[in-house]
């Protein structure tokens, strides 16, 4: 009978402790299928994954995660709607993506103030005006350019420097910082190049070989960074090539094979082949899920995870401070954030002057078929003078 | 000089490619009327068939590219008779609208399968390295582009002047109503022509992957560069299309060697093909190769 009354009682609790769970929703939208869905596809799962994750082993008390991963198939005009319906809903926080759709919302994120993490790194994301309300999860694109132009200056001082960059405002982004860095490193930028992807780059290649170029820095993504230091090395030329986050990674040694040897890249995020805890949790949760292993290879996966992953923290510490669970009290807990993550080479700090989530970069260069890092963490020495004067 | 020529060489290896993508384009035109806005679907319906029975079954990386040339064969003949065929005598809107609705079907559908997005590469089945002489480099898969395209200009050339089928087809392009008296089956002829299409259109997803790689925007990107090479060589003319697609390969080169210096950003290369088609159509409307038709009022 004792029994019995016992077990009465554990339900009643049990029961209570469901009911009080709170929904919380979190939506992403992006590129599933169209442009750059060959990113945007991993880095759905990550989120995915990671608020699976954060519900199987209840990461906050009280609630339930309920992510949702929307396909906008790259068109503003669809993450508009998709950001609107999540504000009517009462979303505490909106994860988005592309640098358009992001440049193209801030007025509105400002006037409904809901905390917004792109996938975009772009500078102009988190630059006046309207943007109180939008944090990075990683150092911008511009950020990236001039710390591996820092590293070019150091191992050749002088050299001559070409950028390829996406015909798009994520290409564009870092291009006038890298210039003034550039000036700054005593290295010189002798051409910027817009490239689509296309089928054959001789005629860019062979420009850049006749004006002494050493070093081609990208900004673009994956696709046609393959296709183009494949053309370099069909042609026998010597450039060697660098690019920030999206230009590089295991996608491009997939793509590019032998011609990738000697890529110098520049992400904050660990390989998955690396011995640490990051690589262990990314391969855990991938397994875990059954994603297959060019997922779990991707530096697209990690980096949707780390975007979840700081909503989600954030929600926690307002919830932990013992504040409803609101966009306001998840700006609050954002702002404060200091929190050694587990998924980035740095952690992710944000403050009220401050809205770049890990600030810590490492240069990573081909070799034999993996990135191994030729750098320790760093930050650019260079960025902050070149960008905001100081 | 040695520049100017690596350029005029790589222009005529992409220029290949264009025109291959663009002979089933035509060969839709010349039989049946038909402006198939779906043939970048089709490239890439094609390629992704290929990579797809290669990684999957194991296959040889030519014999999957036969079989994916055969499948798509079988997918351009039920497409022209099942959506194409109830077209018949309608108007010409009516038809461009159908096209289009397919392009849309077909990327729905490519976008269910894992192709949908990422980007893909052929196994190797080629050599690495290529040829090069006098400074000039050519890879292999730029050759087989070349190769391709020669074959199937040759074998395009000889259907079309000596085969049965092809001087039907010849006649249906000219003639329908007369075709019909003479016991030509226009039905078949259309259903054919979007057949061999198929065909080419898988060919020529087949070299873009070899060169660049599998991706569904960038194989449907390919569909959409074949209107400035037909517009230029005539939308009804085999031989246009072969010579419009190294004449837009060549301007497209040249431009991004030497006027993409003096234009900030580049990209003159992207944005010449589409002028030579305005410029084209502003003098030579029917094209280089096209047939002038004149309508009597």
């Amino acid at each position: 009978m004792k029994n019995k009354w016992t077990l009465w009682a554990l339900a009643a609790v049990l029961a209570m402790g469901f009911a009080a769970a709170e929904k919380v929703h979190i939506m992403w939208s992006g590129a599933i299928t169209g442009p750059t869905s060959d990113a945007g596809k991993y880095y759905a799962q990550g989120i995915e994954d990671y608020c699976s994750w954060a519900n199987d082993t209840g990461y906050v008390s009280g609630v339930e995660f309920v992510c949702e991963t929307r396909d906008d198939q790259y068109n503003n005009a669809n993450t508009l709607r998709n950001f609107e319906e999540a504000v009517d809903r009462g979303d505490p926080v909106f994860l988005g993506y592309s640098t358009g759709g992001t440049l193209q919302l801030k007025p509105l994120v400002q006037e409904v103030g809901v905390p917004f993490i792109p996938a975009s790194y772009h500078i102009g994301n988190i630059d006046p005006p309207d943007n109180d309300y939008i944090f990075l999860p990683i150092a911008s694109y511009s950020e990236q350019v001039i710390a591996v132009l820092e590293y070019i200056a150091k191992v050749s001082p002088g050299a001559k420097v070409a950028m390829a960059i996406h015909p798009s405002p994520f290409g564009r982004a870092p291009v006038e910082d890298a210039k003034k860095a550039a000036g700054e490193l005593g290295i010189e930028i002798v051409e910027v190049q817009e490239m689509a992807k296309g089928l054959d780059y001789t005629a860019t290649l062979k420009r850049f070989e006749n004006k002494g170029v050493q070093y081609i820095v990208y900004q673009n993504v994956a696709g046609p960074v393959a296709n183009m230091i494949k053309d370099a090395k069909r042609l026998g030329l010597k450039v060697k090539h660098a690019g920030a986050h999206y230009a590089g990674g295991p996608d491009l040694l997939r793509l590019a094979g032998d011609a990738a040897e000697g890529f110098l890249w520049v992400t904050a995020y660990y390989m998955p082949h690396e011995d640490n805890a990051a690589a262990k949790f990314v391969k855990e949760l991938g397994a875990k899920y059954g994603r297959p292993a060019d997922a779990i290879e991707s530096v697209h996966y990690p980096s949707g995870m780390l975007a979840a992953a700081i909503a989600i923290e954030a929600i926690k510490e307002a919830g932990e401070a013992g504040k409803k669970i609101s966009a306001e009290s998840v700006y609050q807990a954002l702002l404060k954030m200091n929190w050694p993550n587990k998924l980035a080479v740095g952690p992710v700090t944000y403050s009220k002057d401050d809205h770049v989530g890990v600030d810590q970069l490492r240069v990573l260069e081909a070799k034999n078929g993996t990135f191994l890092p030729v750098t320790e963490p760093f930050s650019s020495s260079l960025f902050r003078k070149v960008h905001y004067g100081k | 000089m040695s520049y100017f020529f690596q350029l005029l060489v790589s222009g005529i290896v992409v220029g290949s490619v264009y025109a291959l993508a663009a002979l089933g384009f035509v060969l839709i035109y010349k039989a049946s009327r038909v402006i198939n806005f779906a043939h970048g679907h089709f490239i890439a319906i094609g390629a992704f068939t290929a990579y797809a029975l290669a990684t999957s079954l194991g296959l040889s990386v030519w014999i999957a590219a036969a079989l994916a040339l055969a499948f798509t064969a079988i997918v351009g003949y039920f497409t022209e008779r099942i959506f194409l065929k109830p077209l018949v005598g309608q108007p010409i809107i009516s038809v461009i609208m159908v096209t289009i609705g397919l392009a849309s079907v077909f990327g729905g559908l490519i976008h269910m399968t894992p192709y949908g997005s990422g980007n893909f590469s052929l196994p190797d089945f080629l050599p690495e390295g290529g040829v090069s002489f006098a400074g000039i480099s050519v890879s292999y898969p730029q050759l087989l582009a070349v190769v391709f395209t020669g074959v199937f200009l040759a074998a395009f050339g000889w259907f079309f002047q000596r085969s049965t089928v092809g001087i039907a087809m010849r006649a249906v392009a000219d003639d329908q109503m007369a075709s019909m008296s003479l016991g030509v089956s226009v039905e078949k002829v259309f259903a054919l022509a979007w057949a061999a299409a198929g065909v080419t259109a898988a060919a020529a997803g087949l070299i873009v992957g070899a060169i660049s790689g599998l991706n569904l925007e960038g194989l449907v990107g390919i569909g959409l560069k074949v209107f400035p090479v037909v517009i230029l060589g005539g939308l009804d003319s085999i031989p246009g299309a072969v010579v419009g697609g190294i004449i837009i390969g060549i301007l497209e080169n040249l431009a991004a060697g030497y006027l993409d210096a003096y234009i900030p950003g580049g990209g003159t290369g992207d944005v010449f093909p589409f002028l030579v088609l305005l410029l084209v159509l502003w003098f030579k409307p029917h094209g280089l190769f096209g047939t002038e038709e004149i309508e009597r009022v």
